[in-house]
């Protein structure tokens, strides 16, 4: 996988950007990324179990996931020619034995 | 001849409690251990008490005063919390006669709290002084392989908001 450079989008989870204006709407963008934990952070969070609480390697590698899917949305919105996204959502779901999936999805816009 | 009985009584007394041994071990510590997240956590909680807090600041409304702000910014955090092994024993035992179950009550508040005050945290962080429509998603995540039931605990708490600059 090549790397992905970081570019900045203005974003937010409601309708608008708030201080800017919508001049167009140009469609959904969406990301995505599948994870396994390692056997290491496994082995860690099977004796975190021991007494509960946080799960801080799983917390962890969530957070760089959706991270990653983020950008990857990113991506999409600037290949539209988008410099905003609004309206984003993200969801989490079981898609296999051992792995998640972790997804956001937006609509890409331009704003002034 | 008595003294080798009472021994064997003895052992096998022990092979019988061993299985309950541990998750009264996991429930002890568990309860120590998050006791003391939860003091710590209320203590944060007291000394953050007043930031973001009023209904301008922070709201689950989508209708935002953004005509008045200068710029906003994405806030989204995540925590993963489960249950001890001691605790999950306790819930399935309880699963039995069914009611509520106290100690998955306890780790599922202070995943919500704790969640919500790293979302202040961040936007604190972030110069926001007002956080619009907040959005808490729960979700089990399962990382368990080969049908570990026992690892399907873990929830996954994910909070997710807009944050205001004015």
């Amino acid at each position: 996988m090549q790397p992905q450079a970081v570019i900045s989008m203005h974003m937010s989870n409601v309708e608008t950007i708030p201080g800017k204006t919508i001049t167009s709407s140009l469609g959904l963008v969406t990301g995505s990324t599948v994870r396994a934990k390692h056997i290491g952070k496994d082995i860690f969070a099977g004796l975190k179990n021991i007494v509960g609480g946080e799960l801080k390697a799983y917390t962890e590698l969530l957070n760089e996931s959706r991270n990653e899917a983020l950008q990857r949305m990113i991506m999409q919105a600037h290949g539209m020619g988008a410099n905003a996204v609004v309206n984003v959502r993200f969801a989490t779901s079981n898609v296999a034995s051992g792995a998640s999936e972790l997804f956001c999805y937006g609509t890409a816009v331009i704003v002034a | 001849m008595a003294e080798g009985t009472a021994i064997a009584v003895g052992f096998y007394a022990l092979l019988i409690l061993i299985p309950f041994l541990f998750p009264f071990i996991s429930w002890a510590l568990g309860r120590w251990y998050q006791g003391t997240l939860l003091t710590a956590l209320n203590e944060e909680e007291k000394r953050l008490g007043s930031m973001l807090q009023n209904a301008e600041q922070s709201s689950t409304a989508p209708e935002t005063k953004s005509m008045r702000a200068t710029s906003s910014t994405l806030l989204h955090v995540s925590i993963c919390v489960g249950p001890s092994i001691g605790q999950m024993f306790i819930m399935w035992a309880k699963g039995i006669f069914g009611g509520r179950l106290q100690s998955y009550d306890a780790v599922l508040d202070y995943g919500r709290r704790e969640v919500l005050l790293r979302l202040k945290k961040q936007a604190d962080s972030l110069d926001c002084t007002s956080i619009q429509n907040i959005r808490i998603e729960t979700s089990v995540i399962s990382f368990a392989k080969n049908g570990n039931e026992n690892k399907r605990s873990s929830v996954e708490f994910l909070a997710f908001a807009t944050g205001l600059r004015f």
